[in-house]
Order: structure tokens, then sequence, then C-alpha cells
């Protein structure tokens, strides 16, 4: 019966993850056809020649209506072909390929890190609260939060690379072609690093604030009194009822860093989407910024997705409302 | 048409990708250039003595060591073509592998240093190419003459789409007659006096007969170092040519050649400074104090690129030539060359290429006169006129240098409204008045090929030349030059064209920018060179460096 209704959400909720993405597939489209000019002549620049012009919009299928371009694209998308690059004039999905996996194993890394480090510090703050480790805590995270991210990279670099201690990290992260990330995981620690900082400050203090409240709860309070030791209160009893807030900041944490990595990457000239995107956007390779922007909005709703699912489990009151 | 600027104009990324968008569709426009006498090169040039040589190389070669170079503006858009680049890391990866006919020196003074070692241009209307003998491929097959002869075909190939074509546009492509193994007569559709100078473009290597870009052959060239991977965007590793034909005593000396992109000049220059790679292109004027103090060695290299602004001599209200000299002599050239590049380049006068041996160096050098200028204003009517700058963030310095002149005519009670325009190239473009562009560094003739005739050349942005008046024989004398083997009379010829463009011409040139790139001081044998390429032309194609 519950699991019942689990599954029945989770159904529910892919269909509307689904509805989503066909939304944000029409907003990507059509900001892409709303590209100043007609996009034939503006990959073309100077050199146009009606002949020309034909040619290219019929490579971009420009030369249907908009509406079956747009049938034209989203059915190659869900046929796993997202179309040619312009500007490297290979299939979309092996130029993106390598890219993808390095820039999924950069938030893994952070994420990996991030999550039970910013859980424990944010519980630990909760128990301590107002004592020095949580003041600490408090201030080091809300500097951290304000910080860009290039600013904390760009820093990290200067102390560990450039100047300070000249050598010692890797300022950027070559990964030669055919090798992995994780060949040479001493040229990950400042890109990890950067984003770790970008991201914990924000899951600390939400697991903080939800670990008082569900400190200050009346069954904590009872399970204190039936005098069980503070370590079972707050693993068995605080820690889950505190993580279901936390695991929606998490997610959005999580999302943020697949488009997030964009600055990271290229501050550490990371071969990964970021760079990718940056540079079909700066050549208008315009099925290359579809198909990331479409990536990265699917990574979002998946992540919503998961997010929503690990709540639930996390708190059983919610199954019942299914 | 094919974009041929562009490899010359080398110092940038954005003026690279926009050439990339026109290989895209690879338009038949090459054939313009062809029907044109000639977009040639200038001539052979008889020496220049001041500006090269520079640091001497200290200590001896020795073999050995992996060279990172890291470098900006490439992009997915890479590609490896032993006679094409889109972006500069493809200019990189060209210059260890391929070499060509004829070469450059330090000084930009054309030789016979190359796989040529005759270049005989004596005849008008022919030209014999004798190899060097012995030379190979890096697949071991012997470079010949049906080599240079598919080469050539290769590069005028409308199809290819090839940087050459134009230069080249007077080979007669069926008419290239192997008269022994060895050696090419190369016959011509007219008189051309520059295609020896073509035959020295960096962008016309040899490749072995049967060369496509996407075949077996694509990574086989002679140069001293053969790819042996390459990722767009990424990444590219070359090992030395062992079997490399010079003697052993001139290179190259690196086992391996590693060329990294860079999306962003700051990461390059941290790279650099934590001893990840060994020398940069185009480090940021900003950085190169904090470089230097970190013990980092900056290459300044003397470069001919230019940003003029253009005034088109048919166009309101530029049809006056007082007005186009008064907006001459209202740009303060120095103080535009230290506003823009920083101080990094040299004051120009009015005219282009300045490596040409027949550069007019005597004519004085045009100042600021704002008084001059409003009375040739007020003589001609137009005194507190008004009128639109044209540019784009194509180039780098386009948009500075039009804001910076911009304030320097309202002195004069001029005002100059500048239009950031980011569909510049477009419909509009050779058909302003008044507007910024780019050339990279070229000899005189050529660049008169490309920019300074009426149609099929394809960039005449000033509409020059005049129909009447000083300058109305301006095409008579190009084709004069172009017939001229002896090359003192082709020089007078081309002082008297460059006396017309400095009197009446429609071009303001306020400064030729330099190369400034950066290498740890454990790289040993760059040179302070006149170049179009960065880093001493890659020290040469990664021969004459070393490390310590």
């Amino acid at each position: 019966m519950r699991l019942g209704g689990i599954a029945g959400f989770v159904v529910r909720r892919l269909l509307l993850g689904v509805l989503v993405l066909f939304l944000v597939s029409l907003v990507v489209f059509a900001a892409t056809q709303a590209l100043p000019g007609d996009p034939a002549r503006s990959i073309l620049g100077r050199t146009a020649t009606p002949a020309s012009l034909k040619a290219l919009r019929e490579q971009l299928g420009l030369s249907g209506s908009v509406f079956s371009q747009y049938v034209d694209w989203i059915t190659g998308l869900l046929h796993g072909d997202a179309g040619n690059s312009l500007a490297a004039q290979e299939p979309v999905s092996d130029l993106l390929g390598d890219k993808v996996v390095n820039s999924a194993f950069l938030v893994f890394c952070a994420g990996i890190i991030s999550i039970p480090i910013s859980i424990a510090i944010g519980s630990y703050a909760a128990l301590k609260r107002d004592r020095a480790f949580d003041v600490t805590s408090s201030v080091s995270t809300l500097v951290f939060a304000a910080l860009p991210e290039f600013v904390t990279g760009i820093a990290l670099v200067v102390i560990f690379s450039t100047n300070v201690f000249t050598g010692f990290l890797p300022a950027i992260t070559i990964i030669p072609p055919g090798a992995r990330p994780w060949d040479d995981m001493k040229a990950m620690i400042l890109p990890t690093a950067t984003l770790v900082l970008a991201v914990t400050p924000y899951v600390v203090r939400i697991m903080r604030a939800s670990m008082i409240e569900v400190l200050e709860s009346d069954y904590v309070e009872m399970a204190r009194l039936k005098g069980l030791p503070e370590r079972t209160v707050m693993i068995r009893h605080a820690l889950p009822n505190a993580l279901g807030p936390t695991f929606q900041v998490i997610a959005i944490n999580l999302a943020y860093l697949a488009g997030g990595v964009i600055v990271v990457e290229y501050v550490f000239n990371y071969a990964g989407i970021g760079g990718a995107l940056t540079n079909a956007v700066s050549t208008q390779d315009i099925p290359v910024v579809q198909a990331l922007a479409m990536l990265i909005a699917a990574i979002y709703v998946v992540l919503n997705l998961l997010a929503d699912i690990a709540t639930i489990l996390v708190t059983p009151r919610l199954r019942t409302r299914l | 048409m094919v974009d041929n600027r562009s490899p010359e104009a080398g110092a940038d990324l954005d003026r690279l990708s926009l050439s990339r968008r026109e290989l895209l569709m690879g338009a038949g426009g090459v054939l313009l250039a062809g029907g044109l006498a000639a977009c040639g090169s200038s001539g052979s040039s008889s020496g220049g003595s001041s500006g090269g040589g520079g640091s001497a190389p200290a200590g001896t070669p020795k073999k050995g060591g992996n060279f990172r170079l890291g470098v900006t503006g490439g992009g997915a858009s890479d590609i490896v073509d032993g006679q094409s680049i889109v972006t500069k890391p493809d200019q990189a990866r060209l210059i260890g592998g391929w070499e060509t006919l004829m070469t450059y020196d330090e000084d930009y003074v054309l030789g016979t240093d190359g796989l040529a070692e005759e270049v005989d241009s004596s005849v008008p209307g022919q030209v014999d190419v004798r190899l060097r003998s012995g030379i190979e491929f890096h697949n071991g097959k012997t470079l010949t003459a049906d080599d240079v002869i598919y080469s050539i075909q290769r590069i005028l190939n409308p199809k290819e789409g090839l940087f050459g074509a134009a230069g080249l546009g007077s080979v007669d492509p069926k008419n290239l007659k192997k008269m022994d193994a060895n050696t090419v007569r190369i016959g011509l559709k007219q008189p051309d006096s520059t295609i020896p100078d073509q035959l020295g473009q960096y962008f016309n290597g040899i490749v072995p007969e049967g060369y496509e870009r996407k075949n077996n052959l694509k990574w086989i060239g002679t140069g001293p170092y053969q790819i042996q991977s390459f990722t767009p965007g990424q990444q590219s590793v070359a090992v030395r040519n062992k079997n490399y034909w010079r003697p052993a005593s001139d290179g190259p000396w690196f086992d391996q050649v590693t060329v990294t992109d860079f999306a962003d000049s700051a990461a390059q220059v941290n790279a650099l400074l934590a001893g990840q790679i060994d020398a940069i292109t185009d480090i940021p004027f900003a950085q190169i104090d904090t470089a230097k103090a970190q013990g980092i060695q900056i290459l300044e290299g003397h470069g001919g690129g230019w940003l003029p602004l253009c005034m088109a001599i048919d166009m309101e209200p530029f049809t006056d030539v007082r007005v186009r000299q008064a907006f001459r002599l209202m740009a303060d050239r120095p103080a535009m060359l230290e506003q823009v590049l920083s101080g990094h380049g040299s004051v120009a006068n009015d005219l282009f290429a300045p490596f040409d041996a027949c550069y007019s160096s005597d004519l004085a050098q045009r100042e600021q006169d704002i008084e001059q200028a409003k009375s040739l204003l007020k003589a001609a009517g137009k005194d507190g006129m008004t009128v639109d700058l044209h540019t784009t963030n194509g180039a780098a310095g386009m948009v500075d240098s039009a804001n910076v002149f911009a304030a320097q005519t309202k002195a004069a009670g001029v005002t100059v409204n500048v239009k950031n325009d980011p569909n510049y190239y477009g419909d509009q473009y050779l058909k302003l008045a008044f507007s910024v562009d780019f050339w990279g560094t070229r000899g005189f003739l050529p660049q008169v090929g490309l920019g300074m005739l009426p149609p099929p050349c394809p960039y005449n942005e000033t509409h020059w030349p005049p129909k009447s008046g000083e300058g109305s024989n301006y095409i008579d004398l190009y084709n004069q030059a172009l017939k001229e083997t002896d090359p003192t009379k082709r020089c007078s010829i081309i002082h008297e064209m460059q006396k017309a463009e400095y009197d009446v011409g429609g071009y303001i040139i306020p400064f030729f920018n330099n190369l400034v790139d950066a290498h740890s001081a454990k790289v040993q044998g760059f040179k302070v060179s006149k170049a179009t390429l960065n880093l001493d032309t890659f020290g040469h194609g990664y021969r004459t460096i070393w490390f310590t």
C-alpha cells in the first residue's frame, strides 16, 4: 500500500518532469529562434552569398516551418541524436561525451565531499548552539556563501599554486585526450575545493536550522527523558527528521553545480561542459547550446525528483498523504 | 569567399572565429581573387636590418623534454591541416608539422631556407622551384615534385576553401610542370612577381601527394615534429621527427611538444606561473609585471598587425579630401597606442605593410594638429560636424580604438558617435562611410590585392582608389609592380602608390601591434623577431628553442 503510494508518486512526478522538460525544450528552441536576424546569415557573416545561405539553411533545417523545425529537433533528441555541431562538424554526442563525463566527475567529487561534511557541521553546530563552534561555523559559512566561486577559485590558485606555495598544487586541470579526470587526482583538488566551498555553506545553514527545530521538538525531549544516550537521540531520532529539508537544499545545490561548474571550469581550464557551452555560445553553435541547455534542465528535474523521493523516505508522515 | 586575412591576423580569437564561419560553407569565392591580377605578395624583400636579433640564446642547445605550450583562442572548431587553420592553436600545430618552400627570417626577409633550395622567378609568367634532395616526410616517403604539384593544386582547389588560394590566384593549376624529380615549373596566368612570397606563407605548407584533412596522411608533413594525437579544443601532442632533414645541430631538440587550449588567459598565466606549462601566447598586458616578478620571461615580437579607421572616399562626408585630411590630423597616434595597447606596438603613419622592404619610411610622421584640422574642416564647410563610427568586438582593440579616437576629435569640435554593432560583419560591412577594421601582417602588394582595389578584391573598406587626381593611376601602378621583376624598380612604383595613400587615402592607421608572449626561464633560444605568428613563429616550429 505504502510502496504503491510511493510508486504512484514517482510516476506522477516523472510525468510532471517530462512536462517540464517539454516546456523547457519550447523555451530553448524559441530562444535560439529569437537570435537576432537569420541564424544562417549571422553564422556566415560577411561572406554570405545567396547560394551559401540556402545551403546553410538546409543544413540547419531552417528551410521548413518553425513547427516542423521544432518537431525535427525534438524527434532527433528523443532518438538520442542532438544533431551536428556547426563548429566541429561532428555529432554533438561525440563532441560532448567525454566532457559530460569530466563535468559529472567534478560534480561527483564536490558532492561526495560537501554533503557529509555539511551535514556533520550543521548538526554539530545545532547541538552546540551559540557556542564557539556554532559561532565560528556560522560566520565562516556566511563569508563563503557571500564569495562568488571565481573569487574563491582564484584565491586558492594564488595561495596553493602561483604565489604563496608556488607549484604546490596544479593551477589548472589538464586532462590529456583519452585520459580521464581521475587519472590525475592531484589536479582535481583545487576545482573540487572551490565547488565544495561554494556549496557547503548553504547546506550547513539549512541543516543547522532544521536540526535546531528538531532538537526542540517534543519527541526528542521524550527520547532524552527516556534516558537514551545522546548519540542515539541524534542519529536515530533527530537526524532523519532534520534531513528532509536538507535533501531539498542538497538537490538544488547539486543541480546548481551542474550549471555552476561553468565558472569553475573556466578558472581551471577544466575540459567539461562549461567550456563547451561558452565556446558554443561564442561561435553560435546552436545545436550544442540546445543540447547542453536540455541536459542541464534534465539534471535539475532528475535531482529534484530524487530529493523529493528521499525526503518522503525519511519522513514517514509524508507517505500517508500520497 | 575564404577569408585569407585571418591566418596572418593571428593575434586574436574573434577574428579567427570569423574565418571559421566563412570556412563552414566554403563558398566558391576564391575565383574572385584569381580574376584579379593576383592578390599576390610583396616583392622579395632586399633585407631589412633593424629590429631583429635580440636576446642572444644562452648556452648550448641540448636534446630532451616535453615543451608544453598554452594557447588561447581555440575551441571545438580547431583543426589540424598542413595548409589551413581556423584558430590560433591550429597555427601552433601546423607550424611544427609542416614546412614551406620558402621561409621568412627573423627580419621578415624572404629566403630559401625552406624545402626549396632555389626559387627562380626571373622569367615573367613562370616560377621554377628546385627542391632540396633527400627530404623525407614523416612516413618515410621522399619529397618530390609530385608532392609540390599536389600541394599547390590542393591550395587552389575551390572546394577545399583554403587560405592560400587568393594569394596564389595567378597560378594556373593546370600548368604545373614536373621538370625532373626535384623541379617544378609553376606556370602563371599573368605575370606576378609576388609568387615567391606566397610560397613562404606558413599556411602554404607542402603536404604529401594524396593528403587530405581526414585521411591516413592527415598528420604527415616534413616538419620537425609529427602530430601524434589531437582533440579539438583541448590538446595535441607531437613528437620529434627523428628523420628530420636539417643537420642535427639545427634542432629540433624537444622529444615532444604538447599544445593545450585555454579558454581564459588568466588560467593560462596561472598555469605558466605554477610550472604546468612552459610558454603562453598573448599574455594580458596587465599581467606582465606580475609574471616578470616571478621570473617569467616576456617575449615581445614586432608585429605588423593594424586596426585602421576606414573612411570611404566616395561617401559623405569623406568625398572631400580636406575632411579626410582633417580626420587624419585629429588623431593623436602615440596616445592611441598607449591607451589601446598599453604602448605594446609602434606608431604608424597611415600606411600599412611596415615590414615590406619597399615601405616608405621617409614620409614625414603625421602628428596631431587640431588647428590645421579645424581650418581644413572650415574650408570644407564641415566645422562642428557629426559622424557615426561603426565598430564591433571583433579583433581586440577595435572598440577601444574607436572610443579613443572619438574622444580626441572633440578638441576640433567634431562629434564622433561610436556604434558598437555585433552584426558589423553582416550586410553593411564595406558599405559604411566610417568604420574600424583589422588586418594582420603582410607585404604591401598582397595587402593591396585584398583591400585597396575595386571588386573582385574582397575587402576594400575605403573604396580606394579615387577616380581622379592623385592616386587615380593606382591600379595601373599595381599591375606594373606585379610585372616588374627588378626589386629596385618595383620599390619605386610602390613608393608612388604609398605616396598617394599618404596624401589622399582613406585609412587612419594609428599603430602596429606587437606580439607579446611569455615563457619560462628554462626555455632558451627565442629571438625577438618581426613575425606574423606568436612566440618567434612558435620558436620556428619548436626547432630553434630548447630547455636549459
